[in-house]
């Protein structure tokens, strides 16, 4: 299986390098404790669309930057420098062959969330003079929604559109919405709710037909889908680094040269960005056999969980998505509820109950899903590490616990008995 | 949540069920509630408060209307004890 043995590689790599050891050992060994003994339950990761491990091939390639290869990148005048800088270039490179773009127009930061701000504050902002304008979904990252907020308040117009019940957008309300003076469209390439993909070749078309900056929020589509940013007429494009395998703390933005948007420089931290740089590499080596990987064992989690258990729904256009990224409902058992029975998997909900607001995922909301269907969704998220032993453990255990949850709720009762739910009178006066 | 109880002609509770759509907390809430009421009078279960079941589960401040639901679930299930009753005696 691809983890273990590249576990081994890993060690023997560290100790042949007689590089300070102690940190791959200690992962090698880490590594060992999460897979379990003989009597212990392995605990499983489902939720690779939170953030996901560094593959040992990005670590290998990080480690010589922490201890040997430790200069300041910007250092001009020394060895250390020279090397580190190399370092940074190289992971430029592998960055920008992953979208097609030329290294030169990449710019490091510090994830997906800076460059995400930079992208729609700055480009809005650089041309305020003459565009007022800027559009977007409402199923966007919190961080697009906020930075979209923040340029109301400064007296910018922002047109949120709506989603279809499949999750995506309608190309015409999109063109419709497009005024004289509209800035920039941002609309993200794969959800991170849902996993539902939206017409990136489309909108970029659009856009540049009608002259309008086009960023793409990629944080869950970079490294795991074919981008070209020529092809696709993206202008701006945002990555992270711990979505695909690499470190946290880095991300980046690709932001064409011709027309250009201002942007900060920051010193780089270079074994982070040399992280980015591998796990694009190896993203871009491995995109064949991943798809292959995760596309099979997502159908497999669907089939296994549609056939074992019933009254589930999949949010979200079953086609047009990245399949490594999957959200369910279970009708009549709560989300929280369920996570807990479920409490040797790691995956999230998009309850109420799971959020400090006690308010549903907007998501959801968005897709027109029913306030119990949205209460009692699971984002379940596969990865290039998944196995076939964890898909079906995950369906048994969910078959159990659904079964479990069901049979304590009055809903499901009511509905066995061929009740109406939205004919019940759920207070009693007293 | 759905409360179900047993009452007997004491006017003991003799038996107690639950069934809850709702976060672990809500389930954690109606199941106390369930075990408290049994053994009690209808008088001595109308008197558990909300505040009592949440201090039992520790329920963070974020969850504490689940234990107000359950307390409303114990207060519901009592008033309709109470108008059976009185409808059998009527008849």
């Amino acid at each position: 299986m691809l983890g273990l043995g590249v576990t081994r590689n890993v060690v023997q790599h560290a100790v042949r390098a007689g590089a300070v050891a102690g940190g791959a050992v200690r992962w090698a060994t880490a590594t060992a404790a999460r897979e379990g003994t003989a009597t212990e339950p392995k605990p499983v990761y489902l939720d690779y669309a939170a953030t996901t491990p560094m593959d040992p091939r990005v670590l290998d390639a990080m480690l010589p930057h922490m201890v040997e290869n430790f200069g300041n990148s910007g250092s001009r005048t020394h060895a250390y420098g020279w090397e580190s800088e190399d370092a940074v270039e190289e992971a430029r490179a592998s960055v920008a062959e992953l979208i097609g773009a030329s290294p030169k127009d990449i710019v490091f930061t510090s994830g997906a969330t800076e460059s995400n701000n930079i992208a729609v504050k700055g480009v809005p902002r650089f041309y305020s003079r003459s565009k007022k304008h800027v559009i977007t979904t409402q199923i966007e990252h919190k961080c697009v929604l906020d930075s979209c907020r923040a340029l109301e308040r400064e007296g910018f117009d922002v047109t949120y559109l709506p989603v279809q019940t499949n999750g995506l957008i309608d190309m015409a309300e999109l063109e419709a919405s497009i005024r004289d003076d509209t800035a920039l469209i941002s609309i993200m390439a794969v959800n991170n709710e849902i996993g539902v993909t939206q017409p990136i070749a489309d909108i970029g078309a659009l856009a540049k037909s009608r002259k309008v900056f086009f960023h793409t929020d990629a944080a869950q589509m970079f490294g795991k889908m074919p981008i070209n940013v020529d092809d696709m007429n993206i202008d701006l494009l945002s990555i992270s680094s711990h979505k695909i395998y690499g470190p946290k703390g880095v991300g980046a933005l690709y932001v064409r040269r011709r027309p250009r948007a201002r942007h900060p420089l920051w010193h780089l931290p270079t074994d982070l960005v040399v992280g980015l740089g591998a796990a694009a590499k190896v993203a871009s080596e491995e995109m064949a056999y991943d798809s292959a990987h995760v596309a099979a064992l997502s159908e497999r989690l669907t089939r296994g969980i549609l056939d074992a258990i019933p009254e589930v729904e999949i949010n979200g256009d079953p086609v047009a998505r990245y399949p490594g990224l999957m959200n369910y409902s279970f009708a009549y058992v709560e989300g929280e509820s369920l996570l807990m029975a479920l409490k040797d998997i790691a995956i999230s909900s998009g309850s109420a109950c799971t959020s400090a607001s006690l308010e549903p995922s907007y998501v959801l909301r968005s897709l027109q899903v029913s306030e119990d269907l949205a209460h009692s969704s699971l984002r379940v998220s596969l990865s290039r590490f998944s196995t076939v032993e964890e898909v079906d453990h995950t369906i048994a255990l969910l078959k159990g616990a659904v079964e479990r949850l069901r049979d304590m709720s009055p809903l499901w009762e009511l509905v066995q008995e061929g009740v109406d739910l939205s004919t019940i009178k759920w207070t009693a006066d007293h | 949540m759905k409360l179900q109880i047993k009452v007997d002609e004491n006017g003991v509770i003799a038996d107690a069920k639950f069934r809850t759509f709702g976060c672990g907390s809500a389930i954690a809430s109606s199941s106390l509630a369930t075990e408290w009421v049994i053994g009690k009078t209808v008088e001595e279960a109308a008197a558990i408060k909300n505040a009592e079941i949440a201090k039992y589960l520790s329920l963070p401040p974020v969850k504490r209307h689940c234990s107000m639901l359950a307390e409303d679930a114990i207060k519901t299930a009592l008033h309709d004890y109470k108008e059976k009753l009185e409808k059998k005696t009527q008849n």
